[in-house]
């Protein structure tokens, strides 16, 4: 049996790149600048179609092939692009502006991540471990910290535009869950899933574009602030 | 008596003499990255020969702590240096705790250069020594965690059971634990030999410099003697990561053979090590001073999921 096929390999492969994704999920909760986090969302979501295209490799789901050239073409390049002209379009400041420094943030994104750990580990059921089912049981603890790291970003940054992205983090974080749990959901809902979210980036740059002519800054602070 | 003595001069020797070779080749990689010719790989030998013939100036002020440092920084980080496995799984020496030593042998070298560095009574010294400890106070704990995550798979902090055991494994650097494990000690490896994100190692600007601002006030053969030790130290971490991580070709026992293959694996893997620096250090510019507990506490974070994934996976 070559290595490519065999299935202990894509384990492996999946756990790797699963790491990688947290890893840069943590690298862009101790990042200070909005391009960077763009094109750490893009790296992310490459990684994410890597993820599936490994699984649908090695559990012979094919329509899973189409979610992760959907991943790729759309999370890792359409929308990087499209967020990145936003930036350059609005001139917004450059720093994020977190409303908790960056030290402390990585500090609770590490104890969201041992949270995800441990949720994760009541799923996990050593007596599977032959079944192909169990591929990857490692990538749902990342899709869990994945998750509530998205949650914490959305609620830690000041300014409009990063809660946009964080929303974009968690979605994927849905979708790892997703596809390591159940190969995926049927492909009409994830064709669903995938337009719902290029719209609402979509709507969401709008609303970003108004918050800032309204009230010349991005931070959504100030939308509590009454105005007659 | 003479199978202990004789592995230990060997590596002692390899060690010492090959730690200047590392400094030239990580400079003259930077200067071709940079499209400068820069100094010739062995311009650290040169310097270091140059410095030991030179006499030497010792402030006033200055008390015997200020003799001592240098021999105190020489000396740890040789001893760490045959604390660690080289060439061959089986390091020459090994001290209480292993890794513990190890980790604590560093602090020890790095606490008797800050006490150097004020002990001179100028101001840059001051500044230098406060800096060097608000780094450390944090790159020490994350290289704990990274190297425990080590010694938690291999159930054991001694570095030659360490060795063995990863030599034993075969694809083991892919599990996830040992990336970001590897993650943060590159980090911490960054901030230990005053690489650029943290600290320039050729500047000489008052208000950005760390490791210069210490050994302002040292010159001549106390210069060489730090500067040797400096160069030791970053060897010994480089040699710590490379080997933990990836002990291809580390040979098993002491003959002829195992050591040379492992001196040839051993310098590649060195090398391939150098050229991931010389890239971090060209395309990244130098961190305010603020900023560096922001790159450490990723460090530490990362060295922390690292034990957390060896614990529930």
């Amino acid at each position: 049996m070559h290595f490519y096929q065999d299935p202990q390999f894509g384990n492996r492969m999946l756990t790797l790149m699963a790491a990688f994704v947290l890893v840069l999920q943590i690298a862009m909760v101790g990042q200070r600048w909005l391009i960077t986090n763009i094109r750490i969302f893009g790296a992310q979501s490459f990684l994410l179609a890597g993820i599936a295209n490994t699984i649908a490799y090695f559990n012979h789901a094919p329509h899973l092939y189409i979610a992760a050239f959907l991943t790729l073409a759309l999370k890792a390049v359409l929308l990087p692009l499209l967020l990145e002209r936003m930036v350059k379009k609005i001139d917004i400041g450059q720093e994020i502006a977190p409303l908790i420094n960056v030290p402390l943030s990585l500090l609770v994104s590490g104890g969201l991540t041992t949270v995800g750990y441990a949720v994760a580990e009541s799923f996990h059921r050593p007596e599977e471990a032959t079944s192909p089912a169990s591929l990857g049981h490692n990538t749902l603890a990342v899709a869990i910290s994945l998750f509530l790291i998205g949650f914490y970003m959305m609620i830690s940054r000041r300014k409009a535009f990063m809660q946009v992205l964080a929303l974009l983090c968690l979605e994927n974080g849905l979708f790892l869950a997703a596809i390591s749990l159940t190969y995926g959901m049927p492909l009409i809902v994830e064709l669903g899933i995938f337009f719902d979210l290029l719209v609402a980036v979509m709507v969401l740059g709008i609303l970003v574009y108004r918050i800032q002519e309204t009230f010349d800054s991005m931070d959504v602070s100030r939308l509590s602030r009454l105005r007659g | 008596m003479s199978d202990l003595v004789v592995p230990a001069l060997i590596q002692f020797l390899l060690f010492v003499l090959i730690a200047p070779l590392i400094t030239g080749v990580v400079r003259t990689m930077k200067a071709r990255l940079q499209i400068r010719r820069g100094p010739a790989v062995w311009q650290p030998y040169r310097d270091l020969l140059k410095l030991l013939r030179k006499g030497m100036v010792i402030p006033d002020t200055a008390s015997w702590l200020f003799s001592a440092t240098p021999y105190v920084v020489f000396l740890t980080a040789a001893m760490v240096a045959l604390m660690i496995p080289m060439v061959v799984t089986v390091a020459p020496l090994s001290l209480f705790g292993g890794v513990l030593a190890v980790v604590y042998l560093l602090a020890l070298g790095r606490f008797f250069m800050a006490l150097g560095g004020l002990d001179a009574g100028t101001p840059f010294g001051g500044l230098g020594s406060s800096r060097e400890m608000t780094i450390s106070a944090i790159a020490e704990p994350a290289m704990m965690l990274a190297i425990f995550t080590v010694a938690v798979s291999a159930n054991s902090t001694n570095l030659t059971e360490m060795a063995q055991f990863a030599v034993s494994q075969n694809w083991r650097f892919l599990a996830p634990s040992q990336i970001l494990a590897f993650g943060a000690l590159f980090i911490v490896l960054i901030a230990e030999t005053g690489r650029i994100p943290v600290d320039n190692p050729a500047t000489h600007l008052e208000l950005t410099m760390i490791h210069e601002a210490m050994i302002l006030e040292y010159s001549g053969p106390y210069l060489a003697l730090i500067e040797w030790g400096a160069s030791l130290k970053q060897l010994v971490l480089m040699t710590l990561l490379v080997n933990t991580f990836f002990p291809f070709g580390l040979s098993r026992d002491w003959t002829a053979l195992g050591v040379t293959i492992g001196m040839g694996f051993y310098l590649l893997k060195v090398l391939l090590l150098c050229c991931f620096i010389v890239l971090v250090e060209t395309t990244n510019a130098k961190m305010r001073l603020f900023r560096v507990p922001e790159l450490l506490a990723v460090a530490f974070i990362l060295g922390a999921l690292a034990l957390i994934s060896t614990f529930f996976f």
